[in-house]
């Protein structure tokens, strides 16, 4: 307890001059220091140069006052950092250097060291002292920056059709089971989210839990290693342990740290989730049977389970198990009532991750795994479906978050609502609605994320989260009010932040689309009119909570957000207007991949067209062309094709 | 020689067994018995893995027991298992007993020799010797159950279990006496000969219908359960730990047997005239109820006894599965070996969260000990995701191959119904977690204090590593079970 309440500002250094010379040298020489590891230098303008020394000064100059440098020199660092990634994967910039890269080989086994990593962390963790809070958090940290460091280098590499860090080692022969994780354009961008937010999220909540800390610290690094272990892997059975993996420390999360209702909460999400996964883990034995059955040799490989062509009844069910699965975890209507109770009571950083990233799990299962294995099925049931993404989703979320009096509860609904846009994109199946929607995965998991940290912000401050209790927080808490209406602008999508570009996207692709029967029009515009929805409940809540005056006296003087929260926030801000005004530079490695599970999709779905698509007996098809090449060993494929 | 050699892991707990007999009655300190006991049965379990690796073929005299033992992998590996069982189970006997002032020499030599009984049950290819070896089994069970003879509870399960046990077996031996009646044989062999060939079946069918009757009695499968949470709770819990684990495991190993080698055809062993039906009802009762009841539970012992009676119907599905798809007495045979480290361990756990005068019962007496004594508390939790089947433990690889097996045999509701359960059976294993990580004792009662056992721990850390071990690398094991399983021929 005594460790932590430490005030952050120290009197010596409360914004004078000499402080700030300090900062601006050591700003300085840290990246100059950056520069020279990166090697980078040679290739800069003097604008490059320039703009990463700017904008560090100008985010340091904007820290109010009486923080001192603790708090300046990481936010400048910081900016620094941004600014160069937005120099070094500007589209421009990479063709320039575009020789270096092709000749750069990937480092091996990378996505086995971000999966390994946090696991090992978990591990360590074990072995540490409970009585040594400092020592677990520190080395938490620690370890979940080594594991973002680790992911900068999965940026380094230009994306096409093809997959990437491909690892394919055989786990379990009999069965045909493999290690057999890659990523590609698409899945780049979920893991950087994820090795992004979840240092985020244990800084923040390094602040406002103080019980336990080491079961914390294992279940954070735990979660982080399922998380980016579910969405690398490509063989099915794998998938599914990280998926279940992921269950346990965010049940435990829930439970332990979470307010008054935890129990039930944490109970009711994991018999939401273990109820769709197992009717998954049912299709996805089918399936795999079916395979051997064809083949005579059993695999859960992705792309080889991608070939088998089942008839469409059949297709139906292993699509409905699939697709309940992963719309249980996205939420859609019906089955989302577990969010809002999970969010509620989750701590601040469970529900930042919750948010953020494993309801991305839904969406990335569904475009993986549902469009990939079972593209007729999903293309007969896109239209319905769409729907009840309009209907279900964006409006029916957008209407319950207007309705609710907790702010948590009215982020969690607008959760469901943003998520709702994702599916329809997802439905849509265009180039531009499929781009959109990962665009708006990454999009959502930073603006909410921010939202949820924020609204932690102020309920460790006020122990409540009711919009009643509040009003006027802009006087007293300037710097948490500017925030938080940054973050609601991103959220509502306001043109110059990210929400913008992935709704934008979306709706102009959903517009355009063939997938959605005759009224894709209408779904378009029932996605527009959840635009505006999502304007009237986000403006509502920060009017009744920042503006007007000041009702309660609790509300008068409380203090504005310390050096840890404003240090939490900031990056996720700064990340909505890159996304905002640099879309280019996450569209373009995830391009060719969408282009490449959109024309695979479409390949498929005119083969073997809708209503009868096929009724035959089950049969293969020929393995993708950007598939990753089958390991050497197998070589009866021949002989299956001639069957 | 060759006898002698593929015999040795019978041997070396009967042996054994009588050393140690002769070193209680003689012996003053008690202190080493659970040790050398636990020795024995690892002696017992090496035997096996060194008949195993030599292998049976070529060794002289396997014949001349042959219709009343017989000697092949499969038994082999049941030999493994119930001495894996049993060692486990005398280690916690060796933490519990003195604890609870229950240090009485001999449990250890009833632990031996009805773990003789079991090794017999599993190797008899003979209506007699399977009797025998049944009996064996069943009369040292009883005894063990009733091992707390100052308490009343104990007494009363024992006596359930003795009586409904006795019933059991006279259904089951009136069974055999109509099946020796109808074929003339008492071999197994003879009598799936005699029935594959269709002598005097609606005789041979009410035989089939007792023996089956008899068989899930043993396996405490719903509707012949009753006895089982009584005599499970009363009993001291390492032997309620052996009762789940080793007395389940030669129970399903005879099941196995009997029902493949006897009426493995394809007459009564199809679905519209032959146990297959009948059992995967059998099946579908036994997962539901139990889950359904032990969700209802206030007593973790007696929530695992339930839960081990769910086990059981998972297990039944996959010898329902052996009608169609021949890999399924594999997964039989690993979901065995993965249910008696997880079990094992689970009890194991319960029991080194109390100590004398406070043993750990009630989901409330373990309330507060994750934050207390985590040391304690992990292993519950990880055995008891084991249990619940959630990756990457043994526990989820063992449910996942006999789903697997059963929908590669067709049986595709049933392998549903088997998941739903599996999820029903999630939500009472994390009501202990609930109680041990997230609830604080009620008002005044203090938090649990862990016992100190190197033995209890001993076994713990065993299991904890088998439980990991097959869930991560169940690579070299698959090939274990697929070898017993082919080894024993349906013939």
């Amino acid at each position: 307890m005594s460790t932590h309440a430490k005030p952050h500002v120290s009197p010596s250094s409360s914004g004078g001059q000499p402080a700030w010379a300090g900062s601006a040298i050591a700003i300085l020489i840290v990246l100059v220091g950056v520069l020279a590891v990166l090697k980078v230098t040679d290739k800069l303008s003097v604008a490059g140069v320039v703009a990463p020394l700017v904008l560090p000064a100008v985010i340091a100059a904007l820290v109010p006052r009486h923080h001192g440098w603790a708090v300046r020199a990481p936010l400048a660092i910081m900016a620094a950092l941004i600014a160069l990634f937005v120099q070094q994967m500007w589209p421009a910039a990479k063709e320039a250097v575009e020789g270096v890269q092709e000749a750069a080989t990937e480092p091996k086994n990378l996505l086995s060291w971000l999966v390994g990593l946090p696991m090992l962390g978990a591990i360590a963790i074990l072995f540490l002292p409970r009585q040594a809070p400092r020592v677990l958090k520190a080395t938490t940290l620690i370890v979940m920056l080594l594991t973002l460091a680790a992911s900068i280098p999965l940026l380094r590499v230009s994306y096409g059709r093809e997959y990437h860090f491909n690892e394919d080692v055989v786990w379990i022969e009999r069965f045909g089971i493999h290690y057999h994780v890659a990523i590609d354009g698409i899945t780049l961008w979920l893991v950087m989210l994820t090795t992004f937010i979840t240092p985020i999220a244990a800084y923040a909540s390094f602040g406002s839990i103080n019980t336990r800390i080491k079961d914390w610290c294992f279940a954070l690094l735990l979660l982080e290693a399922a998380m980016i272990g579910a969405f690398v892997s490509l063989d099915l059975f794998l998938f599914y342990v990280f998926w279940e993996l992921m269950l346990i420390p965010m049940y435990v999360m829930i439970g332990v740290w979470g307010g008054t209702n935890r129990i039930k909460s944490a109970i009711k999400f994991f018999l939401y989730t273990m109820f769709g996964s197992v009717l998954m883990l049912a299709a996805i034995l089918y399936l795999a049977y079916s395979y051997s059955r064809l083949t005579g040799t059993p695999s859960f490989d992705y792309f080889e389970l991608q070939r088998v062509l089942l008839p469409r009844n059949v297709q139906l069910v292993l699509f409905g198990a699939f697709a309940l699965s992963f719309l249980i975890k996205v939420p859609m209507f019906p089955v989302h009532t577990w969010l809002p109770d999970a969010h509620t009571e989750a701590p601040t950083a469970g529900s930042v991750i919750l948010a953020a990233v494993m309801l991305k799990m839904g969406t990335y299962g569904y475009l993986r795994f549902c469009m990939g294995l079972f593209p007729e099925a999903s293309s007969e049931l896109a239209a319905t479906l769409g729907g009840v993404a309009v209907l279900g989703g964006i409006i029916y979320g957008a209407l319950c978050a207007w309705r609710q009096d907790d702010v948590k509860r009215l982020v969690a609904y607008s959760s469901v609502a943003h998520l709702g846009y994702v599916m329809l994109g997802l439905f849509a199946c265009t180039q531009t609605s499929i781009e959109g929607a990962v665009l708006q995965m990454v999009n959502h998991g930073i603006s909410t994320g921010a939202l949820f940290l924020l609204v932690g912000v102020i309920y460790d401050r006020r122990h409540t989260r009711q919009l009643d209790d509040f009003g006027g927080l802009a006087k007293s808490m300037p710097v948490f009010a500017t925030m938080f209406i940054i973050a609601t602008m991103a959220s509502i999508g306001l043109p110059g932040t990210n929400g913008f570009v992935g709704e934008f996207m979306i709706i102009t692709g959903t517009f355009v689309s063939t997938k959605l029967g005759h009224v894709n029009g209408v779904q378009a515009v029932g996605a527009a009119i959840g635009v505006i929805l999502g304007a009237l409940y986000m403006l509502t809540a920060v009017q009744k909570m920042f503006f007007g005056p000041i009702t309660k006296p609790e509300n008068k003087h409380l203090d504005d957000m310390n050096g840890r929260e404003i240090l939490a926030v900031a990056p996720l801000l700064v990340m909505v207007f890159v996304i905002g005004f640099f879309p280019n530079i996450f569209l373009t490695p995830m391009r060719d991949a969408v282009s490449r599970v959109q024309s695979d999709f479409a390949a498929r779905v005119e083969k073997h067209p809708a209503p009868l698509y096929y009724d035959g007996p089950m049969r293969l098809e020929a393995r993708l062309a950007d598939a990753p090449k089958t390991p050497p060993a197998k070589a009866n494929d021949a002989k299956v094709e001639g069957k | 020689m060759g006898l002698m050699f593929a015999l040795s892991p019978l041997l070396t707990l009967a042996l054994g067994a009588c050393l140690l007999m002769l070193a209680e009655s003689f012996g003053k300190r008690r202190g080493g018995l659970a040790l050398g006991t636990a020795m024995v049965f690892f002696a017992g379990c090496a035997m096996s893995a060194g008949v195993w690796l030599r292998g049976l073929e070529g060794l002289e005299g396997l014949d001349s027991l042959a219709p009343w033992l017989i000697l092949d992998r499969f038994t082999l590996f049941f030999e493994g298992l119930l001495c894996l069982g049993g060692a486990l189970a005398a280690l916690l006997a060796g933490g519990y007993l003195p604890e609870h002032n229950l240090d009485r020499g001999e449990f250890y030599s009833l632990l031996l020799f009805t773990t003789i009984g079991g090794m017999m049950l599993a190797a008899s290819g003979d209506l007699l010797t399977l009797f025998v070896g049944l009996e064996t089994m069943s009369i040292g069970a009883y005894a063990m159950s009733a091992f707390r003879r100052a308490s009343p509870r104990s007494a009363e399960g024992a006596l359930k279990y003795f009586l409904l046990g006795s019933f059991a077996a006279a259904i089951l031996l009136y069974g055999f006496a109509l099946l020796y009646g109808a074929t003339g044989h008492t071999d197994l062999v003879g009598i799936g000969q005699a029935v594959r060939a269709g002598t005097k079946t609606p005789m041979v069918l009410v035989a089939l219908a007792l023996v089956v009757a008899g068989l899930a009695f043993k396996v405490s499968a719903v509707p012949f359960h009753m006895w089982t949470p009584d005599a499970y709770e009363g009993a001291p819990t390492p032997a309620t730990t052996y009762m789940a684990v080793a007395v389940k495991a030669g129970a399903f190993a005879m099941m196995l047997r009997v029902l493949l080698t006897c009426f493995g055809d394809r007459a009564t062993a199809s679905w519209s005239s032959g146990w297959p039906p009948a059992l995967a009802l059998v099946a579908v009762l036994t997962m539901t109820v139990a889950n359904l009841v032990a969700g209802r539970q206030e007593s973790v012992k007696r929530m695992l006894a339930y839960s081990s009676i769910a086990h059981a119907g998972y297990i039944l599905v996959g010898v329902v599965a052996t009608m169609r798809a021949p890999q399924a007495s594999a997964s039989v045979l690993f979901y065995l070996l993965t249910y008696t480290v997880s079990t094992a361990g689970a009890f194991g756990s319960l029991i080194l969260c109390g100590r004398r005068g406070a043993e750990a019962v009630s989901y409330e007496d373990l309330a507060g000990i994750g934050r207390r004594h985590p040391a304690a508390a992990l292993p519950f939790a990880l055995f008891l995701v084991s249990l619940a089947g959630i990756p990457p433990t043994a526990g989820f690889f063992g449910k996942w191959y006999i789903f697997r097996a059963a929908m590669d045999g067709g049986f595709y509701w049933l392998t549903i119904i088997a998941f739903v359960n599996s999820v029903i059976g999630a939500y009472y294993y994390l009501r202990v977690l609930v109680f041990m990580y997230m609830r604080e004792p009620a008002a005044g009662a203090p938090v649990a204090t862990p016992m100190k056992s190197g033995y209890v721990t001993a076994a713990l850390i065993l299991s904890a590593i088998l439980v990991l071990a097959l869930g991560l690398t169940p690579g070299g094991s698959l090939d274990v079970v697929e070898q017993a399983a082919g080894a024993f021929k349906v013939s």
